[in-house]
């Protein structure tokens, strides 16, 4: 009986420190949403990663995944509601934009068709 | 000016299937090389992947958590480097950010040493360059 007990004790373990990880990996990929210069990023995943390891030492494991459930619902309350694009990557704001070519510069448009006026 | 620019786009269009030609008799290597150097700059094409791993190896070296003198390709990054779950995760966003790539979780998971890590990369870059070809 204690042998199937302390297998779901470490599993639900397993299961908790899966859900933290993805909760810090998502809440520190949000921090770089917040604060996009790097100066300004790191004090903030310090500041994030002292909430989390605040609560190391704890052992309960209904007091831990009464914890994981408060950061989870404070990353969904914080998160950004605009995530910084590159913007010159696909969805930012200057992806395929092109400056207008400068005076005096033609642009033949008639892709293609250059083969037919060799003929 | 016709006459210059129709013999140009001659050239350019015999040149353009005779390259292509030449790639695929070299196989797919050729691509993907080519596909790392732009990635990672490097003007070299066969000490590429070492490039990547020395890159790795550094990386490492350099986060502030573990101890530069241990670290080795085959240092495992929980035993050896004593990180903790969320250092890995630390790393895993420094390596995302450093490559430019973007690691799912599971993969995550799997990436124990700096070898492992390199590999990733390497073989990352390499589906990139078929999908593109």
């Amino acid at each position: 009986m204690s042998g199937i007990t302390s297998a779901s004790f470490l599993a639900r373990r397993a299961a908790q420190r899966e859900r933290v990880r993805i909760l810090y990996r998502r809440a520190l990929r949000d921090t770089l949403n917040w604060a996009v210069h790097r100066h300004l990023f790191y004090p903030d995943a310090d500041a994030l990663r002292e909430r989390f390891e605040a609560n190391r030492k704890v052992e309960d494991i209904e007091t831990i995944d009464r914890l994981i459930a408060d950061g989870e619902a404070s990353y969904n309350k914080w998160r950004h509601p605009d995530p910084y694009i590159v913007p010159w990557a696909p969805g930012g704001s200057k992806f395929n934009r092109n400056p207008v070519p400068p005076e005096g510069i033609e642009i033949v448009y008639d892709y293609g068709k250059e083969e037919a006026e060799l003929v | 000016m016709q006459r210059l620019r129709s013999s140009i786009l001659k050239y350019v269009g015999v040149r353009v299937p005779l390259r292509v030609v030449s790639f695929q008799a070299e196989g797919r290597s050729a691509l993907n090389i080519l596909n790392l150097q732009i990635r990672t700059c490097s003007n070299s094409g066969a000490t590429n992947q070492d490039q990547i791993k020395e890159q790795v190896l550094n990386l490492v070296k350099k986060f502030d958590k573990i101890d530069a003198t241990k670290v080795t390709e085959s240092a495992d990054f929980q035993k050896d480097l004593s990180l903790d779950s969320l250092d890995r995760v630390e790393l895993v966003m420094a390596f995302e950010q450093e490559f430019s790539i973007e690691i799912p979780d599971e993969e995550a998971d799997k990436l124990k040493c700096c070898a492992d890590v390199a590999q990733y990369i390497i073989s990352g870059a390499e589906k990139k360059a078929q999908e593109c070809s």
